[in-house]
Formats: structure tokens, sequence, C-alpha cells
């Protein structure tokens, strides 16, 4: 019987070596390009403005690249999956601060508000995700659903603030345990749940071999759709937390809570290079592009940029890296 | 050179893929007006040939002329320039479009394009392929198999080419559309046109070629004369590959029945096909383009379901519902494709190796590292894969590697059948053999393993069963020692010639 | 799809355009009026400008996602060259111009590297509107007042309903319509579209029609943005913000396929009229503005499922096997 070869044979031992220069040093050179990324930011805004590296300042870039960070997070399970990326994160944060906001209000007490707008966010997720498994375009789909998003957003804000009214979250939102913001811990959990996920667990498995073809994934016998409904469920889930923190750190949720949130998360993602073919990559490249974005964005304010340019800088930023990225695969094919 | 009135002459011919020459130096000419058949065996070259020519490939060396001048077809449309029209295996019809747009795309036309038009234009060609009631305006989506293949041969000849090309263009087509194809060539050779017919079908070559080159291995023998030749002696041309010690021993342990296929249909065939396949047998579908013989392993597998007919696993319908299902069943099945299915190429080997049986080496939900490298190292130590290869990326293994990972991996599921489409198709000699010697260790421990494959060699070389395959229906089921390679020659090129010997 | 089949679709479309005309018409007395119905087209004529545009990308099986941010730029270029004295006319034609040739441009890097578009326009989506940002001070642009007067000539009304900006929008969808129906060039549009591969493989060349579709979708683009930044008399940087949404639903409300190859811009027209009766119905009954983009949001959701739906029971249907093995 063939489990007779199965358990014949020699056990290799366990030092496999990754004899394959070429794709170690591959896997590794986009972590080097946007660490190396990351350290010129810093240098160059140490040597060019006095207040750059300030605790103010510093605490300021950590807790936005800590919000960032987390959709850029949960945006790598979408990349990763082979589906490209969502255009849904910003308008999904706002809506939960919102719910967040309004359940708070109406005094339903931290840990059941916190949960009721983590199971709402991930709902919104798994309609999104339902939708895309059955083969819908997912960046239009996510395009859509983040117009409804910032609609019913809008419906349920009347436009107006939705005041918390109570303390309660305050500690969740300003707090910073070891001088640390609590964003920052959320963010450098999340990145460790995230990198243990794709590396040890059967579903982050399941996710990496569907991003690397999925015609292969699916003639292996993997649920293919059940990767792309969960990717876009673990996203709505980070998107319900950024709003869940801003709208603690701001006492208050409003339609506008969030302005460029999705470009900044987007840029992120592309930028700490993670392969839009999918099947490619590690979390924590969107976590280090998130910090670079953050990073980049202050260094700009800093530099009196104005909203303008910042974008225009961003803009190109992505487009060219998307260009070089492409062109660079091309040529190994 | 003067007075040289060959419309093409190619002269040292190199094509190279990685560590594979599939073309060794080739000369070939071709006179105008004459109707040249090209026939050799699957990877002797005829195709790859074809293609450099198309500007679909560029040669390694060599030199093209045509019409006494040098050219250069680096691209597809440099080749049209040139005079050369070409109509390929894979079709290049575009579904959105009419059949009277796909017609003229790519051609020189007006830039107005009305309905009318371009039906006045196009139906001269398409009459001539017995197309006639077929509207022009029509979307080539809805047209069968067939009917898309004629449409592709109606825009060569609206390309209005010196030379043509014709890349296996019967393998979809019935008898009274493979007559109009026919009638067609002649008339186009009358005109002073030069044609290239490429085929497998022997039949055809008699029919209108009139002179045949034939290639072996990379290499391409002088013409002859389609006069002077008759069928035996086309077949002894053919043959003479050395069977190297590639395979080995056959089979010494089968078993009872395990598959059992009744009067099944399937899209790819023309008449209903019933199989047996037992345990530790290796049963081979020898066949070539449109034959059939995939058809049948599709069938097994579902990809698509079989239209009718029953296939009965151990006693029990095989209807599986998806390839999950497949596979739980016990049932693997490997394409013909491994670029397309078979292989994760960004991802390491021992993922590649893992995956069909993650249930397997998963713990809780989680990953058991030591499963893994365990099962993987099993697998690449059986296969014969370097185990220190096993952190690279799949996409950077050789061909033959590629393809025990393709084939390999399965065993991680302990399946009870193999299905397998072309099992060393873009594999070098070496890995070849190892492949195999492989198949026939498993067979021996008891699996079962259907495979189909146009290499006639490897049918015979490793199948302990051989089903022939001819246009869509069996020829013969005969045990591999009972068939000659002449008769398994016969079989899936000129059926027709063996049984009237048979008769005789 | 054969003439019949197209016919039957957009007759379906018409029909479902008509219910919720009908809908909105029992409850809105606007929607009996000369007048009402002046302003209903009128609203639609810069999401049609766009829709059309990006429905010729969709038809080549891409997508650009700039088109908002670009009609925002080049509606503040339009009111800065009026500002600084040009004519309308002039200045109309330079901005278009400027969007055709950015337009063309972007069609030219994607077909050449190969990138996918969705990737690359976002990333020139922001690009374009911090330029828009950077081009416009971050303020508001406006004509001066001495010179609004010239824009009267958008306010006047042709045979009770159409206004010049309806105009415009009609002779475009005629023009775009005869030209991806009745020439090549519109032909291999649909080929790249609806066979990538096998475009390729017919000697179609893939540049041409790339470049084409982009300079269409930016050059329309463009003219909605200036246009409708004319006849307003100002522009701001960061408008036209669900352009991208509205005209997307647009496209597919109207059978334009997200996989490439099918739909035509009689569809645009239908799929933009009933869109426009849907939000602009909304809007009447009482809605605030930012409502709108739950409902757009909605309707393009709901053309997505359906779309979905009747992709997956064609697939079910019987499809060509394709022919194997391949020989060498």
């Amino acid at each position: 019987m063939i489990s007779r070869i199965l358990r014949a044979g020699i056990l290799p031992d366990d030092s496999m070596s990754d004899t394959d220069a070429q794709a170690l040093f591959k896997r590794r050179r986009n972590m080097v390009v946007i660490l190396l990324a990351i350290l010129l930011v810093i240098v160059a805004g140490a040597i060019t403005t006095p207040s750059f590296l300030t605790v103010e300042n510093l605490l300021i870039v950590i807790r936005a690249a800590s919000i960032t960070g987390i959709l850029a997070l949960g945006m790598s399970y979408i990349t990763i999956s082979g589906n490209l990326f969502a255009l849904s994160g910003e308008e999904l944060a706002i809506l939960s601060a919102c719910i967040f906001a309004f359940l708070m209000r109406a005094e339903y007490g931290l840990f059941t508000s916190l949960v009721a707008t983590l199971l709402f966010a991930a709902a919104c997720g798994a309609i999104q995700g339902g939708i895309i498994s059955y083969g819908a375009d997912p960046i239009i789909t996510t395009l859509a659903f983040g117009g409804l998003f910032r609609g019913i957003a809008s419906l349920v804000t009347n436009n107006k603030n939705i005041l918390l009214g109570t303390t309660a979250a305050e500690w969740l939102g300003t707090a910073r345990p070891l001088g640390i913001p609590t964003q920052s811990w959320a963010f450098i959990f999340l990145t460790a749940f995230a990198w243990f996920v794709l590396q040890k667990t059967r579903f982050g498995r399941q996710l990496l071999l569907t991003g690397a073809n999925r015609e292969a994934a699916r003639a292996t016998g993997l649920r293919v759709g059940q990767a792309s409904l969960v990717a876009l469920i673990l996203f709505a889930v980070c998107c319900g937390l950024a709003g869940i923190f801003a709208a603690a750190q701001f006492g208050l949720a409003v339609a506008n809570l969030f302005t460029g949130l999705n470009i900044d998360v987007v840029a992120a993602v592309l930028v700490g290079g993670i392969s839009l073919r999918g099947g490619q990559g590690s979390p924590i490249q969107a976590a280090l592009g998130a910090i670079f974005i953050a990073l980049l964005q202050n260094f700009m304010l800093l530099h009196s940029f104005t909203t303008g340019e910042r974008m225009l800088v961003v803009g190109c930023l992505v487009a060219l890296a998307t260009l070089g990225f492409h062109m660079l695969q091309r040529r190994r094919a | 050179m003067p007075g040289d009135s060959s419309i093409l002459r190619m002269r040292g011919i190199v094509k190279r893929y990685g560590a594979v020459t599939a073309l060794q130096g080739v000369d070939f000419t071709l006179e105008r007006g004459e109707v040249m058949a090209l026939i050799g065996e699957n990877g002797a070259g005829k195709s790859t040939l074809v293609k450099i020519l198309a500007g679909l490939e560029r040669p390694d060396a060599g030199t093209i002329e045509i019409d006494g001048r040098r050219v250069r077809l680096r691209t597809p449309n440099q080749s049209l320039h040139a005079g050369v029209a070409y109509v390929t295996q894979e079709l290049s019809i575009i579904s959105a479009l009419s059949v009277a747009e796909n017609i003229c795309l790519g051609g020189h036309t007006s830039p107005i394009w009305t309905t009318a038009q371009l039906a006045a234009r196009v139906k001269p060609y398409l009459s001539l392929v017995g197309l006639d009631d077929i509207d022009p305006a029509m979307p080539a989506g809805s047209l069968s198999v067939a009917q898309r293949q004629l449409v592709e041969i109606a825009r060569l000849l609206s390309r209005n080419a010196r030379i043509l090309i014709l890349d296996e263009p019967t393998a979809a087509l019935s008898d009274a559309e493979i007559e109009k194809v026919m009638a067609v060539v002649r008339t186009l050779a009358s005109e002073g046109r030069s044609i290239i017919y490429v085929t497998h079908r022997l039949g055809e070559v008699f029919e209108i070629a009139h002179r045949v080159t034939i290639f072996r291995n990379g290499v391409s023998f002088p013409p002859v004369d389609v006069e002077r030749l008759d069928i035996d002696e086309l077949i002894e041309h053919l043959l003479g590959r050395r069977l190297d010690q590639m395979f080995p021993e056959r089979g010494i342990s089968i078993g009872e029945p395990v598959l059992a296929l009744e009067d099944v249909m399937a899209s790819g065939l023309s008449e209903p096909v019933s199989l047996q396949l037992r345990a530790g047998e290796i049963l081979g579908l020898a066949g070539q383009l449109g034959s059939g013989a995939n058809a049948v392993v599709r069938a097994v597998a579902g990809v698509p379901p079989r239209e009718r007919g029953s296939i009965l696993l151990r006693g029990k319908s095989l209807d599986p519902r998806d390839m999950r299902e497949a596979i739980r069943m016990g049932i693997a099945y490997c394409s013909d494709d491994r670029k397309r299915d078979g292989i994760f190429g960004v991802r390491k080997l021992i993922e590649n190796l893992s995956a069909p049986a993650i249930g397997r080496i998963t713990v809780g939900g989680l990953l058991s590292g030591r499963r893994e490298r365990d099962l993987a190292g099993r697998l690449a130590e059986f296969f014969e894969i370097k185990v220190n290869r096993l952190g690279s990326q799949a996409g950077n293994l050789s061909g033959g590697n590629q393809q025990k990972v393709a084939l390999g991996k399965w065993l991680g599921i302990e399946p009870s059948i193999l299905l397998v489409e072309e099992p060393t198709r873009g594999v070098d000699v070496g890995a070849r053999a190892e492949i195999y010697r492989h198949l026939r260790t498993l067979a021996n421990e008891g699996l079962a393993i259907l495979f189909a494959s146009s290499d006639n060699q490897e049918v015979l070389g490793l199948a302990d069963t051989v089903a022939t395959f001819f246009r869509g229906r069996l020829v013969r089921v005969a045990p591999a020692a009972d068939i000659t390679p002449e008769a398994l020659l016969r079989d899936v090129t000129h059926p027709e010639s063996a049984e009237s010997e048979a008769l005789t | 799809m054969s003439r019949k089949e197209t016919i039957a679709d957009l007759a379906i479309r018409t029909v479902f355009m008509a219910i919720v005309y009908l809908a909105f018409a029992t409850l809105l007395p606007s929607y009996h009026t000369m007048s009402g119905l002046a302003a209903l087209f009128d609203g639609a004529v810069l999401i049609g400008l766009v829709a059309v545009g990006l429905g010729v990308t969709m038809l080549a099986a891409e997508f650009d996602l700039s088109v908002g941010s670009l009609a925002a730029v080049i509606g503040v270029l339009a009111i800065n060259l009026i500002a600084g004295g040009m004519g309308i006319p002039l200045a109309l034609v330079i901005a278009v111009a400027a969007a055709v040739v950015y337009g063309g441009l972007q069609g030219l890097v994607i077909a050449v590297t190969g990138i996918n578009s969705l990737v690359f326009t976002i990333g020139t989506l922001i690009g374009l509107r911090g330029f828009a940002l950077i081009i416009s001070n971050e303020n508001s642009v406006t004509i001066p007042i001495p010179r609004l007067s010239e824009t009267d000539v958008f306010a006047e009304r042709f045979l009770g309903i159409l206004s010049p900006l309806s105009i415009i929008l009609i002779i475009v969808l005629v023009l775009v319509g005869l030209f991806l129906s009745y020439t090549v060039w519109g032909r291999e549009i649909y080929a790249i579209g609806g066979g990538r591969a096998e475009a390729r493989a017919a000697g179609v060349s893939i540049v041409r029609p790339m470049v084409i579709a982009f300079a269409l979708s930016g050059g329309l683009a463009g003219l909605g943005g200036a246009l409708s930044s004319v006849r307003l008399g100002s522009a701001t940087p960061l408008g036209f913000d669900t352009l991208l949404l509205s005209a997307v639903t647009a496209c597919l409300m109207g059978g334009i396929a997200l996989e490439g190859g099918r739909g035509n811009v009689l569809g645009i027209f239908i799929g933009l009229l009933t869109l426009r009766f849907l939000v602009g119905g909304v809007a009447s009954l009482g809605a605030p503005y930012w409502l709108q983009s739950l409902a757009i949001g909605a309707l393009l959701i709901l053309a997505i499922v359906v779309q979905m739906a009747i992709y997956l029971l064609r697939r079910r249907g019987a499809r060509p096997q394709s022919l194997s093995p391949q020989a060498s």
C-alpha cells in the first residue's frame, strides 16, 4: 500500500537548508527596501526638522501608523489571497465608529459595545466576502460597499456628531500602557497575529495557496471561496477596531472621522511590496509600509507641504512603486 | 540563389527550450503550389518549426528565406507581412465578436465596418469552408468547436497569404467538414499558393499532400514524394526512436477491478467508451489531438462531468460534485497543464507537496511543521527530488522536477486511483525515466493508474494495458505486451489500414 | 451576443428604467413637467459623459479609477484659464485636449508595461487629486464675476428640454456608439476585451485600442469636469468624489460586463437614466444629498449581484471544450 512508502524511507534531518539563495534574497529584498525607506525618512526628518524626533511628534506618528497599520494588516489578507485590495476600509471604520459611539451613548457599556460593533463589522465583511467569493470583482464590489457604508454612516449620524457621552472608553483611546499607546499595542498584537495565522494555521496556508494559483488550489481540493470570505471578514474586523479606537480617542464619531485613510492603507500595502499577484508576502510588509507612510506624511506636514502636495507625492509613490514591482516581476518571468 | 524556385527555404534552424533541444539544425524547403505534409511523433519538432515560421517563436540559430529574400520573423505581424498565414491548434476566435469580424480582424481592411460590407466580404470564404448557412453577423461565441476551427481556416484564406500553415486543422472536424477542408487546400495549391499541412492522420497525408517531411527527435528528413510512398513505409519512417532503458519492468501484482466505465460519452468523444481498470494496473490511453484519450481521463475526474454512461468505483456509481469530493473518494487527478493548475509556482516546494494532504499535517487547526517536513521529505525522497531544495520556489525548478511535484504531491492523500494527462510533457529524458520508475513502483504497491498520452512510446513502455483512440473513438484495448509499435502507431494515425489488414 | 439577444437585453433594461421612473413619477409632480425632466437630464450629463468613457475601458477589460480625480483637475484647469483671461471656448478646448493627452499616455503606459489598470490607476487617482489641490491652491476657483454672463449660454433650452450640455451628451453618445460599432478601431476594443490572448494570437495590436480607450475615458472625464465647472462658474479640487461610483453604476446597470467584450453605449444611456431617476427622485423626496451615495452604492451592489448571477448561470450552460492534447 502507498502508506508503506510514506512510512518507509529515511527521515530527512531537521536542518532543511534553504539553499535557494535567489528566493531568499527576493523575499528579504522587499523587506530590506521598505526598512531602508523608513530609515531614510527618519534620518531626513531628524536632520531637517528639530521637532521631528520629539516625544509629542513621535506619538502622533505612532498613533497614525497604528491606525493605518491595523487596516493595512487587514488588507494584507485580501491582497495575499489574490483579491488585490479593498476600497471600503475607511467607510467601514467610520461606520463602526458611529455604531460604537451610538451604543456607548445608549449606555450599553464598554464591553458590550465593543463586541457588538466588532460583530457588526464582521457581518459587513462577510457580505462583501460572500459576493466576492462567488466571483465578483473585489475592487468594484468594495467600492460599491464603501459608498453604501458612507451613506449609512451619514444616515445614522444625521450628519452630526455622536458623542459617546461617557468616559468609559477614554482609557481605550488615550491610554499609554508602558508608554505605548493602546492603538500601537493593538497594532503590534495584530501584526503578530496575522503573521501567526499565515505561517502556522491551516487557514493561512489555504489563503496563501489560493492567492498563489487559484486554479491549482481548486484542483487540490482547497476551499477557494472560503479563503476570500474569511479574508474579507478579517479585514472588516480590523476596520471595526480602527473605528472603535478613533471614537474612543476623540470621544465622538462623525461621518468624516477619517479622511484619506483608504489612500494611506492602499499605499502602505503597495509600497510595502506585497505582490499584487497574490500568494506571496508577509503582513509584516504591510505593517512596515504603514509605518513608512505615516512617517512620510508626518515629514511632509512638518515641512509645510500642502494637502495637495502630500497627495501628489503619495500618488506618484504608489504609481511608481506598483510599476516598479510589476516590471521586476516581469523581468524574472 | 539564381534559379531557385522554392518559395520558402529554412536552413539550420535550432531551437532550445532550456535543456531540451527541440530543433537540432533543421532544413526545410517548400515549393510553389505544393502541399507539404509535416508529420512526426510528439516532441519531434514539427509544431516548433511551424511556430517559428509564424513568428510566435524565435530560432536560436538558422536562416529563413521567402521568395529568395532573407526575412526576420520576430512577431506574428512580421510573419503576416511576409506572406505567411497560420491556423493554430489553440483557437484564436473571440467570442464577443461576430463571425465576420473575427475573420476580418488583424487583416487589412477599410476603417469603416458595416455589417453588410463585412458579410459580403467574408461570404466567399465561409462558403469555401462549407459554412454557407452561417450568418456572418452571428456572435462567434455560439459556434461549436468544429465551426470555430472552420472560421479560423476562413480567416486564413482571407489573409491572401502565399504560404499557409495548417497545424492539425481537422482535429475537431467531422468527415464532411474534413472533405471541405481538403477541397479548399487542393484549390489553393492549384492557385499557386503553398501549404504546410501538419497532421498525425496519415490518411490525410495521402489524400492531399504532394510531398511529406518527417520529423524525428528534432531532426527533419529530406522530403519524400507521397506518390512513391505507401502506408507501411511511412510508419516505418516514423518509428525508430531507440527504446532506451527508460521503462521499467511491467506490472506484477494486478488485482481486482477498481474502476469500470460503461458506455461513457463526454465532450471530445464521438462514440461511447467502455473500459476497466484494476488495482495495481497501469492503463495507458494512446491518441493524438482530438482522439478522445484525454477526454476519457477528464470524464473520470469529472472535469467536466460526463454526459452519458456510468462510471463505477468499486461497484458504486462515481459522480463527484467537485474535486474535493473526488479527493475524498481517493481519486487524484493531474491535468496536462501543470503551470495552470498543477503547481503553486511562487510557493516553496514543501508547501506544494503538502497541499493536497493539508488535513493530515494539521493538528487542531494549526500546521505541524514536523509533520509537513516529514511528509514532504518522504515524498521528495521517493520521487528523487533533492531534499535540500524543499525550500525553493516551485517555479524555479526544472520541468522534470516540477512534474514530479505535480504528480507526487497526490501521494499524500494515499489515493487508490491516479489519473494523469500527458505524464511527462516538457520533461527531459533523465527525469522521464525516473517518473516512469516511480509510477511503476506505486502501481506495484496497489495504485491504479490511468493515463492519456500522445507519446506512443511512453504508452507502450509504461502501461500494462493499452487502449488506442482515433478521432473520438476507442479503436482497441489490448495488453501492452501484445501490441507492436507499428500497430499502435497505425491505430492512432490510420486505423482503417489496420482494420483492412486484419481482414486480409 | 447576437442582435436578437442584445435587443432583448436592452428591452429588459428599458422596462426596469421605466418602472423606476413611474415609481417616482407617481410621487413627484416634477417628473411630469418639462422643466423637471430637463433638470433630470442636465443632472445626468456629467455622469453620462464619464460613464461613456469609463464604459469603453471596461469593454476593453480594463478600468480607469482616476476619472473622478481627472474631472476635478480639468475643471480647475478650465476655470483657471478663463480666470486668467482666456475665452471660454478656447479654454474648454485646451482643457479637454490636455485630458485626452493625459488619458492616452496613461493608456500607453498600461498597454506597454502590461500592468493591471486597476492597480495603476489607483496611484493616478491619488496623484491627480493632489494635483487638483495644488493648481487650485486648495481652494475653490471661480470665474470672475464680470465674465459670469458668458456662461449664460449653458442655461438655454432647445425644444424645451435640451440644454447645450444635454445636446453635447447626446452627440457624444452617438459618436462613440458609431465608433464602437462601425469602425475597426472600435471593434478592436471589443476584441482585446472579449479575448485578450485570442486577439493577440489573431494579430490584433493591443496598444492601439488601449490607448484609444483610455484617451476616451480621460477626454470624456475632462469634458465632463470642464463643462460642469464652467456652467457652475466654479470648480472645487475635492469635487466629483462620487463620480466614479455613479459612473460605474450606470455602466453596470447598462449591461457593460466587467470582464470585457460585452455591452454598448445605448445600454449605458439606459443605465444612466435609471440611475438618475432613482437618485434624483430620492433627492427630490427630501433626502439629504449624502444619502445619495447610499442609494448609488446599493444600486451598484444590486447590479453586481445580478450580473454575477447571470454570468454564473451562463457558465453552467454548455461551453465548447477546448482541443486537447497539444501535440508538439
